[in-house]
């Protein structure tokens, strides 16, 4: 059934038509109906929708100077949504193009964010690679690849309104193992958001495995499918002296966490960690195993399968080993991505410093 | 080693008074398999169903899903029913269109696999579009659980014997050859590419005991093996007790093997295939990836190498090291890496740093999700009050009308050999 689409849109001082430095310092200015790119935007939006049968109506465009905006643009989202509450049934929004002005980018990234994340609808922009809002904002909401030339205006605003379109037009279309319907960042040009997803492709993962060997030994041009990032390397760690003197802490990736999963780790893909105390936790009743990655009964039935607390407290009574912390550092880690890791990583690592009496850390995993 | 498989098409799927094949047709005796099944002393009772593509029906704690096969002359899933003989030569009997759906009625485990007959299954699974014979088994009360896998293992493997043999003296509608000698080139001058088929993880063993997936036996433990093929698509290996995005059907054709067939003479020579499962520790793993190469230079004189990966994490390093065994010893490698999440760019779900592995395939994503609006009516296997297994351990349950499931669970979606059109990408 044709449908008659509700549009919102955001330009800065320069593309509204304010004026350009001069005019950056300026508050929000709110306009019925589409100003300059909103124009072209319409009537690309409008072709669009022929194949349909849908029609576009950029209802408002919301103006405000770049200077302004981007000096606080999380609290400015906000006002900007209070502003256009009568037009909170709009059915996308766009905002830009901002191709690779720093400020303009900014503004536009966290606006699209915070109506995406208010309102639900799709929000589309679009930004150079190089540009600081594509960086802070690609995860957010659509980012239509451009150059860093303002003169890519037509090509820019085509490539968002045919992405629109898109967006509120799902298919049934089966492309995805996960069955959502998410249009392919390669066919519409918009910057990839951090997501992996499993797709329907031509041929077999067999096929495109004796191509890729034979290419391979034939030494011919091949594509891998992936290109893994290279780890950090580092330098190990001087061996503690006397362990004696030594007070060690546990950290784990192994699941054990307090009974109840207070913090709400997740089997899989699990993102948080947590400073326990590591007595309460060994306690009978203290503990549970939140792990997907291996058969958790053992350590479910003994935790000292994990934690050889046992074994420390022998060494510590016999005069081996200095100590033990009170703090037992956290991350049920199974399939969590390693970029999660190595924040983690760190964070955990300033904790266990600022406690300022642990000399080494006993790292188990599973 | 020859193999021939002839296989049937099926295109129904009925109830008759004698198991046969007339006309594409599959008559089931019911009463006659019953009996067959319920010979086992751990198996209380058998429930036996014929589903059909648009039924509002679960199935649940899926185990497997195998292929109905049957050996014209020899021992059908040898290991498993009578006495081990190498599988892999001599005729086969194979039905197309229909599965044995094989669930464990009685499990206890709480990761367990399913399979609807309609709702959004039909777009993913094939199974979820041929009429199949599900064999849900009940054990009898203290019946080891271990020991019931087992039981149900095998009832699955005698169901798709006895349905395959009903297309026994019928003419094919197709039949292929299998016929290669690993130490022969079929082509001089061509490249000598090899599979190593990584099988089985003991990461995940129930209760710490090990599947039974090669010829009635674990494969944990063993060492590095040279196999021919054909052994692997005749029953030689077959599934898990657990459908982890793995099914016997998978190893019963397992794509690359095929793939690698039609190639073979034609722009590369099959060398050969090694069987290997994944390593727990680290010095088995140093010493079998070490085997691996030797085994891939050495023994079968190999210039490249495909090595597929199995579910989990642990054999993803199991691949690398191996892959970087390989191309120490000059074979070099193609990679099988599955992404283990749905966040992230392709580049952080790689858990290696070797600049070797310059060919890298995904393939399958085991724990994407997918949210299914299915209205069961009916449940075989389990009940609508069964729990599914959640990563953020919510209580969900088989009777709800909207699961989050992760797709490994969903039989048919994915398949560790190769068999899917799929590729995880960035969005």
């Amino acid at each position: 059934m044709a449908k008659e689409f509700k549009v919102l849109l955001y330009l800065n001082n320069a593309f509204g038509g304010y004026g350009f430095e001069e005019a950056a310092g300026m508050g929000f200015d709110l306009n019925e109906g589409p100003k300059g790119p909103g124009n072209l935007l319409q009537a690309q939006l409008n072709k669009q929708g022929e194949a349909t049968g849908d029609t576009y109506k950029v209802v408002a465009t919301l103006c405000a100077g770049d200077d302004f905006f981007s000096a606080e643009p999380e609290a400015n989202s906000a006002k900007a949504i209070e502003l256009l509450d009568a037009y909170k049934d709009a059915d996308i929004f766009f905002a830009g193009p901002a191709f690779a002005a720093g400020r303009y980018t900014v503004s536009c990234g966290a606006l699209c964010e915070a109506i995406g994340a208010a309102w639900g609808i799709p929000c589309i922009t679009g930004m150079d690679e190089q540009s600081p809002g594509t960086d802070i904002y690609r995860k957010k909401c659509y980012i239509i690849k451009t150059g860093n030339n303002a003169r890519e205006v037509p090509q820019t605003v085509a490539k968002m309104a045919r992405l629109g379109h898109a967006l509120l037009h799902p298919d049934d279309v089966v492309r995805l193992t996960s069955l959502e319907y998410i249009p392919d960042p390669r066919e519409y040009d918009y910057f990839t958001r951090g997501q992996l997803r499993c797709t329907y492709v031509d041929r077999t993962v067999a096929e495109r495995s004796v191509d890729m060997i034979v290419k391979k030994v034939n030494g011919e041009e091949f594509v891998s499918e992936v290109y893994p990032d290279r780890f950090d390397t580092f330098d190990i760690p001087k061996a503690v002296k006397d362990l004696s003197k030594a007070k060690i802490a546990f950290v784990s990736d192994g699941g054990l966490v307090y009974k109840g999963n207070p913090d709400h780790c997740q089997t899989r893909s699990n993102l948080v960690w947590a400073d326990y105390d590591l007595r309460t936790l060994m306690a009978p009743g203290g503990y549970e195993v939140v792990h997907a990655g291996y058969f958790n009964d053992y350590v479910n039935q003994d935790p000292n399968r994990l934690l050889p607390l046992d074994v420390i407290d022998e060494d510590i009574k016999a005069g081996k080993l200095g100590g033990i912390s009170d703090h037992y550092m956290s991350m049920p880690a199974c399939t969590t991505v390693s970029a999660q890791c190595k924040k983690n990583g760190a964070e955990i690592g300033e904790k266990l410093k600022a406690l300022g009496d642990v000399d080494a850390v006993i790292l188990t995993s599973t | 080693m020859r193999l021939e498989i002839d296989s049937y098409e099926i295109k129904d799927l009925k109830e008759g008074p004698k198991t046969c094949v007339e006309n594409g047709v599959l008559y089931v005796n019911k009463k006659e398999l019953e009996e067959l099944i319920l010979q086992d002393a751990n198996i209380e009772k058998v429930d036996i169903q014929l589903v059909y593509p648009g039924d509002k029906t679960r199935i649940l704690n899926v185990q497997d899903v195998i292929q109905p096969r049957a050996k014209v002359e020899g021992q059908d899933f040898p290991g498993w029913l009578g006495k081990i003989k190498i599988a892999g030569s001599g005729k086969t009997l194979s039905l197309d269109g229909t599965y044995v759906i094989n669930s464990n009625a009685s499990t206890n485990r709480i990761e367990s696999g399913l399979l609807d007959m309609d709702g959004p299954m039909r777009k993913l699974s094939p199974y979820a579009n041929t009429p199949n014979v599900v064999v849900a088994s009940y054990a009898v009360a203290g019946t080891e659980e271990r020991a019931f896998e087992d039981s149900v293992k095998c009832a699955g493997f005698k169901a798709a014997a006895y349905l395959a043999n009903a297309a026994k003296g019928l003419a094919p509608d197709k039949t292929e050859v299998f016929d290669m000698d690993m130490y022969k080139n079929k082509k001089e001058g061509l490249p000598r590419i090899g599979y190593i088929f990584q099988c089985y993880s003991p990461q995940f063993d129930y209760l710490a005991v090990s599947d039974k997936i090669f010829y009635g036996r674990a494969l944990t433990g063993t060492l590095p093996l040279v196999i021919h093929p054909n052994e692997i698509l005749d029953g030689g290996v077959m599934g898990w007790n657990a459908l982890k995005a793995i099914d016997s059907v998978s190893y019963q054709n397992n794509a690359i093997i095929k793939e690698l067939y039609k190639h073979d003479g034609v722009d590369l020579n099959f060398g050969g295939v090694i069987l290997v499962s994944a390593n727990t520790d680290a010095d088995n793993r140093d010493r079998n990836c070490q085997i691996v190469a030797d085994l891939a230079k050495n023994v079968l004189n190999l210039d490249g190498v495909i090595i597929s990966k199995i579910l989990g994490g642990m054999p993803h390093i199991d691949i690398s090291s191996m892959g970087v065994a390989c191309e120490n010893a000059g074979v070099k490698t193609c990679v099988h890496t599955t992404p283990l999440t749905a966040v992230g760019t392709l580049g952080d779900t790689i858990l290696f740093n070797d600049e070797c592995l310059t060919a890298i395939v995904t393939s399958s994503s085991p724990f994407e999700r997918t949210v299914i609006n299915f209205k069961a009516e009916k449940f075989i296997g389990g009940t609508a009050e069964t729990k599914l297994y959640s990563s953020e351990m919510k209580l969900q349950l088989a009777g709800d009308e909207r699961i989050n499931i992760e797709q490994y669970l969903t039989a048919g979606v994915h398949d560790h050999t190769g068999g899917r059109k799929v590729q995880t990408l960035e969005y």
